[in-house]
């Protein structure tokens, strides 16, 4: 046994093999980006505890997290708001967890998603849980877990193959997902979901922005429509009194520690939008939630400025628009009193 | 901090540079281990360091006082003081809700309106291991079967050593103790060997046991559904390779790192899939766990020499508190009562109905071994006996109209990588990795660890606990 000789070869093999596997990705289109996980929001959620009165929470589901641009946040109002939204995920149990686990009385813009924000209040509900995995991990996170986030963050920004989401897109290139996308029949006669890539990009400060191809392949957009078209079909109705009840509750202790909560309802458009106009009429849960909350609310179609804006794949604005809304929103909230220029405070 | 974690590859390159670095002599060095092996478990949660300070000053002081007292009164009495520390952060931590909880519907049951809210207390990590490493200390010491650890440096370092502190090998004093009384420098061949257990390791921990297995395991254990025969059996072999590939991963890397700093730990699995029956199963699986109970808790209840009836029920309590060992809870007891009741058949049948094994009925017997051994499964993986119980039903063709959760592919590939599994086990049961390795060419057993490394690299893992940390 000639351990010195096999250990050799395995390294050459080895750093062979990683180096071809990394530029066969670039060489596909990939680019390195960082994964949107529980440890970057546990590392902007840590930030709520030494949050002030002057400070900016967003909460919500993947509109409001696409949709505002931190930079554009911060130069408008000179402060950088804290990102807290979570694709796929009602704001309910985040905004539970900032109003009974810290002291914070500052802002909260919370994006309202009716399919999500009404969706149920159900612990093992996808909507509820994804967010609340994201809270109970914040709240257990340990020192070593800190430390790997800390390390992964310079690998994730440098190379392509790291490349394991949580969110589990298509085409993720781990292990785990070349298996699960291998599909022999349809044994359960169960729905299908369709292919469900990434079509963001996220930073370190949780900005996400909707990548180039999203916008300039149609093809592409029309393969998330469809996944949207799925959740559609395939969503359990709406439950209104339960999640209203949850919210209402927490909005009460957040009022009466004289925080700022606003609501603001962000574009969508095609097949979802006429989907949300049938499903979530805006009369009885958007008005009826402004209505029940008292707190300032922005519905986009009620300014001229944003009513005509266009999702690309339905749901959320394209980088560009993105920044546009955000710089129109702020100055609609500005016009409104409801947020401040601490530039000029 | 985990093994399948960058952290942990830092913390052993800047461990691993301090150890064999000319800046410190041998006490400097195991000093720097303990501060390490404390980093190691602080990283987790820092206040839970204090227990083992607790129980490592306990047992130290007990150890001290055993070696030189005569008065047996006396010596039982400090045996007792290491014990009920030991045994009594176990039954705190560990217990004290299943206790509380079994207590209130012992009350309720009896008629007394009693009602108990849940301790909110944090399980730590591996303090089963822990406390049975530093109990088998005292209790050798009681028995006068060891030496008392030369200092308290040595005695801490075996109470703490990072590499097998949270899952083990559960190591006895006299087997790593003695290793630190002398300096230790692995050989380049031990370094290069311990780097690829640590490889072995890591590959069946992230690529087997968290990305090929886990996903069904849990998606069947979690479904809460009655199900098919296929899917019934598919999430129990799954959760069958799981645990093997989780654990035995865990401690095969725990031997690799310890063979890097040049410090031998004994093995903790021998290929258990393939035992021929049930005596020979856990002479395989969980070696260290086995044979604590075996020294520490079969032999005292009398073991096979005070007659059948008592040789039986020495057997029953041993497993029974091995089940319970794993975790607080029923489902643990009942798991290991059927491996104490799968045991006292075995010797009931090598009385009665004895036969030869042979390499044609070997495989046979050793299948069927197996496929007892997935039925004790349900219950250590079902959190409810209500799921395990459904969980029997269809594996035993019971719910004939049970529901079809899995997809084709999730049940080829898990027949498939179990399959492989069990085949591995009976060709390697009577040999080891080492033997094979040596009679294999050196640029095969290069290009085999370029492979499970580069699939380790490409899993990526998403930093999963190791289920036996719990323990």
């Amino acid at each position: 046994m000639n351990l010195k000789k096999s250990l050799l070869i395995a390294f050459v093999i080895s750093a062979i093999s990683i180096t071809a596997w990394e530029f066969y990705w670039r060489s596909q289109g990939y680019y390195p980006t960082l994964n949107d996980e529980k440890a970057l929001w546990a590392m902007h959620r840590a930030d709520v505890e030494t949050a002030t009165k002057e400070d900016y929470v967003i909460l919500g589901s993947s509109r409001a997290y696409f949709d505002i641009q931190i930079k554009e946040f911060e130069e408008s109002t000179g402060k950088k708001p804290i990102q807290l939204s979570s694709t796929g995920s009602s704001p309910l149990p985040t905004f539970h967890d900032i109003v009974n686990n810290t002291s914070f009385n500052g802002t909260i813009i919370m994006g309202i998603t009716p399919g999500l924000f009404f969706s149920t209040t159900f612990p093992e509900a996808s909507p509820w849980k994804r967010p609340q995995s994201k809270v109970d991990y914040f709240q257990k996170r340990t020192y070593a877990q800190r430390i790997n986030y800390e390390l992964s963050i310079p690998l994730q920004q440098n190379l392509v193959f790291m490349s394991a989401d949580e969110e589990e897109w298509t085409d993720d290139i781990d292990l785990k997902s070349f298996i699960r996308n291998i599909q022999i029949g349809n044994r359960n006669g169960g729905p299908t979901m369709p292919p469900f890539y990434s079509f963001g990009d996220v930073t370190l400060d949780r900005n996400m922005s909707m990548t180039s191809r999203t916008v300039s392949d149609t093809a592409f957009a029309n393969s998330i429509t469809r996944v949207w078209g799925y959740f559609g079909k395939n969503s359990p109705p709406p439950d209104k009194k339960a999640t209203m009840a949850f919210f209402m509750e927490d909005l009460k202790k957040f009022k009466a520690r004289n925080g700022t909560l606003l609501l603001i309802r962000c574009p969508s458009s095609g097949g979802v939008r006429m989907g949300e106009n049938m499903v979530f009429p805006r009369k009885y849960f958007w008005k009826d939630l402004v209505k029940q909350a008292g707190v300032k609310s922005y519905h986009f179609e009620d300014y001229e400025q944003l009513k005509n804006l266009k999702c690309p794949e339905w749901s959320h604005l394209s980088a560009t628009d993105a920044k546009y809304f955000t710089q129109e929103l702020l100055k609609i909230m500005k016009a409104d009193g409801a947020i401040l220029n601490s530039k000029t405070k | 901090m985990l093994f399948n974690s960058l952290s942990f590859v830092v913390f052993l390159v800047i461990v691993l540079a301090l150890y064999y670095s000319k800046l410190f002599n041998w006490n400097s060095k195991k000093r720097m281990l303990l501060l390490s092996s404390y980093i190691f478990y602080g990283l987790w949660n820092p206040p839970l360091v204090i227990l083992l300070w607790i129980s490592t000053v306990i047992d130290w002081i007990t150890g001290k006082k055993l070696a030189v007292e005569e008065n047996q009164r006396k010596r039982v009495l400090w045996l007792l003081l290491s014990m009920s520390v030991n045994l009594g952060f176990l039954f705190f931590f560990k217990y004290g809700n299943f206790l509380l909880e079994n207590f209130t519907l012992l009350m309720n049951a009896v008629g007394v309106d009693y009602h108990s809210r849940p301790m909110d207390i944090i399980l730590p990590m591996g303090i089963s291991f822990y406390t049975f490493q530093t109990m088998s200390y005292t209790i050798d010491m009681y028995n006068r079967t060891s030496e008392r650890a030369r200092t308290f440096l040595d005695f801490a370092l075996y109470v703490t050593f990072f590499p097998q502190l949270v899952a083990g090998p559960i190591v006895r004093a006299q087997d790593l103790v003695s290793q630190f009384y002398e300096e230790k420098r692995a050989t380049i061949n031990q370094f290069i060997w311990g780097l690829f257990l640590v490889t072995i390791g890591l590959f069946q921990k992230v690529v087997l046991a968290d990305t090929l297995l886990s996903d069904t395991a849990d998606t069947i254990y979690g479904s809460g559904k009655v199900l098919n025969f296929l899917d019934a059996w598919t999430g129990t072999l799954a959760f069958s390779g799981q645990i093997f590939f989780d654990f035995a991963g865990y401690s095969t890397c725990a031997i690799g790192i310890s063979l890097m700093l040049g410090i031998t730990l004994t093995e903790n699995f021998n290929y258990p899939y393939a035992s021929l029956g049930f005596s020979d199963l856990w002479k395989r699986w969980h070696i260290s766990l086995s044979s604590w109970l075996r020294d520490y808790l079969y032999i005292p209840l009398g073991g096979n020499r005070k007659g059948i009836t008592r040789m039986y029920a020495a057997l029953m309590i041993t497993m029974l508190l091995g089940g319970l060992w794993h975790g607080a809870a029923w489902t643990f007891i009942v798991w290991g009562g059927l491996h104490g009741t799968y045991l006292i058949l075995e010797r009931l049948q090598r009385k009665y109905i004895p036969f030869k094994i042979t390499k044609w009925n070997g495989m046979f017997l050793a299948f069927t071994t197996f496929t007892c051994v997935n039925f004790t499964w349900v219950f250590f993986r079902a959190r409810e006996f209500s799921t395990a119980k459904n969980m029997l039903m269809s594996m035993l063709f019971m719910n004939s109209d049970g529901e079809k959760i899995l997809q084709t592919f999730d049940i080829i590939k898990i027949l498939v990588v179990v399959s492989i599994l069990f085949l591995c086990h009976w060709f390697m049961r009577n040999t080891s990795m080492k033997e094979v390795s040596t009679k294999i060419a050196p640029w095969v057993l290069g290009v085999v660890w370029a492979i499970l490394f580069f699939l380790i690299v490409i899993a990526q893992g998403s930093g999963e606990q190791f289920i036996y940390f719990q323990f």
